[in-house]
């Protein structure tokens, strides 16, 4: 009795343990040939039976019989990095409106938060399941393209979209004469923010924000009362990292590597005025000693604890949107200069563009939607600075005379501001890899932590010199 | 006859162990022992997914040992699970010996709630304490506050970064480690401090020549998962300190991540992980060494 009993548990064993296996084995299959699907449910645009089974069969033809999708469209994967939500809002009715205008081609749009795109987009290359269309910032270009993981555009667009660009803009997107993605926004890393009733109330002309670096020093620590910081910049090495880039042009007239990236240029009295400029700022207890948000971020002055920040034009974008009852008693001017000359550079035109994957099964068609999106009808891209509330700048000289027209636009005195005062003096995000950035940005933190200037520098000038020698940068320049 | 039916037993027996042992083994094969050999393989070459892969020997090793800044994140994570790990095993062994003796329905109570911080994601943590450590307004200098003391920037400031990054590790693993504390002492035989009482032995006493010892296999088995999962530890310096200030708190695995983030190949990230396992391995050998285990005298 107790044998029998004992050979049917084990038996029950054995069966449950071989089904367990084959489920498993099952699953992991299953799992990988999924792999590059996902997350399709974050963002599926609407068309979910119809974009679902197409994407899932480009090259399996079993399924693909049962559904009653055209056999030629072609369903093309874009990425987009989560923006504000007017922008992702922005990009879901474009896709929509342009699937509906063809037949050819299905865009299927994925939003993909700004912290998980490096992980996702990274083990997406490793599968091969890169999607054809992705959002790249200018500074990851040369990069890209260098490496393969971006095509170049010329011959899959029409050319003249490419004439249409500003010529700053131009040598943003290109990599040894070719044009490797399309931009969509510039945004000038750098303006200032100041509130102009604590200005009048701590004695200051709220008209005359401060326009040298001593000034505005001076003004932040006369700023300071009780539950009101002075001043907010940057005050770590990652923030720093790019937001100063802008200033390294305006203290020392480039950036950190010698032209032919052969070694460090920044053991220089530009360099060390900067180091002290940062130093001073954290030092003179007009900043906050941590940080209220990130440097790209300004709730803390939306909130009414800061009196001066410096932060990008995308800033106006958030002020306009969630801290309206301020938006009246803020001043915008553009950053200090180191000695006052407003026509040297202060800020970075960073921004976005959108290119196509090295490996792209449909270029043309990806391609044909870039074409479509960011460089056909202006109107669509006026649609997106407007809901961007003109904190984003155009690329393109047919939208800003487009806009011209537009009421809303022309009549935009903070646009106008940056447009005139800021932009053009405003210079390129470097090429380098970003360890080198980061370098001279952990040199600035530990200066305003303590160290002195001079000992920052030299730690900075020796870690750039060995990311250089190891990494064999010397003479890697794209763009030298 | 009988000879015979054994002997077929036998194989039988075999047969089954085989099939049983098979999930685990392929699941194995599958997710450890072919990616851990391929990476082994792949840290020898400068690998992208667009390029040819180029083989290099030894250069990502070289490039990560000679890199400042892993062996500070190695030394950063050792701080930290020193740091988290002793002040955990001894909060949970003083709590478990407090719920040890309460009624068994409100133990329940206890045990479940202690319980919940485990649950939540290291990441929901990190923003509950981000919270927390809000410069100006912040739970922690909310109450400084009162005492009159100035706001202090927890997570800026290069000696206290780390230390605030503890306290949430401390909060999360604290419940579980109090269960199986708890359970372990549960499995000591109530007689032996009848027996001590008999004998004239103290709290102390009892604590110090029962119950201690006879926790050290589950002691053993805290401080080494406990070391490894610290040392790992990311995520809670990732959202919290994104390594800083300077690169105070960058773990071992917030370097690997960031490299593997940043770096057009992807060699250096797997080499750096595969040092890592180096260092997990040892310092595991090192507690095993010291706290050599033992079957407990009463099973």
């Amino acid at each position: 009795m107790q044998k029998q009993k004992g050979k049917k548990l084990k038996s029950l064993t054995v069966m449950s343990s071989a089904l367990l296996t084959l489920s498993l084995a099952a699953t992991a299959c299953g799992g990988s040939n999924g792999g590059g699907n996902a997350s399709p449910s974050a963002s599926d645009t609407g068309s979910a039976p119809a974009s679902a089974s197409a994407s899932a069969s480009p090259s399996a033809s079993a399924p693909a019989s049962e559904s009653a999708a055209p056999a030629e469209k072609v369903t093309v994967d874009f990425w987009a990095q989560k923006f504000e939500d007017t922008t992702d809002a922005w990009f879901k009715k474009y896709v929509d409106a342009y699937n509906k205008s063809q037949n050819n081609v299905q865009i299927k749009l994925t939003i993909v938060p700004g912290d998980a795109w490096d992980q996702k987009m990274k083990a997406a290359q490793a599968a091969g399941k890169a999607p054809e269309i992705r959002t790249i910032n200018y500074g990851n270009i040369a990069n890209a393209a260098k490496t393969g993981q971006i095509q170049a555009l010329d011959g899959l667009m029409d050319p003249t979209a490419f004439d249409d660009l500003y010529d700053n803009v131009k040598a943003f997107v290109s990599v040894g004469g070719k044009y490797y993605a399309y931009p969509k926004l510039v945004e000038p890393s750098a303006v200032m923010y100041y509130r102009k009733d604590l200005f009048e109330a701590a004695g200051l002309d709220p008209e005359k924000p401060p326009t040298t670096w001593a000034e505005l020093l001076e003004d932040a620590k006369k700023l300071t009362k009780k539950g009101v910081f002075g001043l907010s910049i940057a005050q770590n090495a990652p923030d720093l990292g790019w937001s100063s880039w802008g200033l390294q042009y305006n203290a020392a007239g480039h950036l950190a590597l010698t032209d032919d990236w052969s070694k460090a240029d920044i053991n220089n009295d530009g360099y060390k005025a900067l180091y002290k400029f940062y130093q001073d700022a954290y030092q003179s207890g007009a900043m906050p000693k941590q940080q209220l948000a990130g440097y790209a971020d300004i709730k803390g002055f939306g909130e009414g604890k800061v009196a001066i920040q410096i932060c990008g034009s995308w800033a106006m974008g958030q002020l306009r949107n969630s801290y309206k009852d301020i938006v009246g008693k803020v001043g915008i001017a553009p950053m200090a200069s180191i000695d006052g000359d407003q026509t040297k550079p202060t800020a970075t035109l960073g921004g976005w563009t959108l290119a196509v994957d090295g490996k792209a099964k449909h270029p043309q068609e990806a391609a044909g939607f870039i074409q479509y999106l960011l460089a056909g009808d202006p109107a669509i891209m006026i649609d997106f600075f407007k809901t961007a509330q003109f904190s984003k700048f155009s690329p393109r000289k047919s939208v800003d005379e487009a806009m011209k027209s537009d009421p809303d636009a022309s009549k935009d005195q903070w646009r106008a501001l940056i447009a005139e005062k800021i932009i053009p003096y405003a210079k390129g995000e470097p090429l380098y890899p970003w360890d080198v950035a980061l370098a001279v940005s952990t040199g600035i933190e530990s200066a305003m932590k303590g160290t002195s200037v001079d000992k920052a520098i030299a730690k900075a000038e020796k870690d750039v010199n060995d990311f250089i020698a190891k990494n064999k940068l010397a003479g890697t320049n794209p763009q030298a | 006859m009988a000879k015979s039916s054994s002997v077929s037993k036998f194989k039988q027996d075999n047969k089954t162990a085989y099939l049983l042992l098979a999930p685990i083994v392929i699941l194995l094969t599958i997710f450890v022992v072919v990616p851990f050999f391929y990476a082994l393989v792949v840290s020898f070459y400068d690998w992208s997914f667009y390029q040819e892969s180029k083989f290099v020997g030894f250069r990502n090793y070289y490039l990560v040992l000679t890199d400042d800044l892993f062996l500070e994140s190695v030394w950063t994570g050792l701080k930290f699970a020193l740091m988290v790990v002793p002040s955990m095993l001894v909060l949970s062994f003083l709590f478990a010996s407090v719920v040890k003796n309460l009624s068994p329905r409100f133990s329940g109570f206890v045990k479940t709630s202690v319980y919940i911080p485990t649950i939540i994601s290291g990441i929901v943590a990190s923003v509950i304490f981000v919270f927390i450590y809000d410069y100006t307004a912040g739970l922690a200098n909310y109450i400084l506050g009162w005492f009159g003391v100035e706001p202090i920037a927890w997570l800026a400031d290069v000696r206290t970064a780390l230390p605030s990054i503890a306290v949430p590790a401390v909060w999360l693993g604290f419940g579980l480690t109090s269960l199986i504390m708890l359970s372990g002492l549960h499995d000591i035989p109530e007689s032996y401090y009848e027996a001590a009482e008999l004998e004239g032995a103290g709290t102390w006493a009892k604590m110090r020549h029962i119950t201690i010892p006879l926790m050290r296999n589950v002691i053993l088995y805290l401080l080494v998962t406990g070391f490894t999962a610290q040392i790992s530890q990311f995520e809670l310096s990732l959202v919290m300190t994104n390594g800083g200030p300077l690169s105070e708190t960058v773990t071992p695995n917030l370097y690997i991540l960031n490299h593997f983030r940043n770096d057009v190949m992807v060699g250096n990230s797997i080499a750096a992980s595969l040092l890592l396992f180096v260092v997990l391995g040892s310092i595991s050998a090192i507690i095993f060494r010291v706290l050599n285990s033992e079957k407990a005298i009463d099973g």
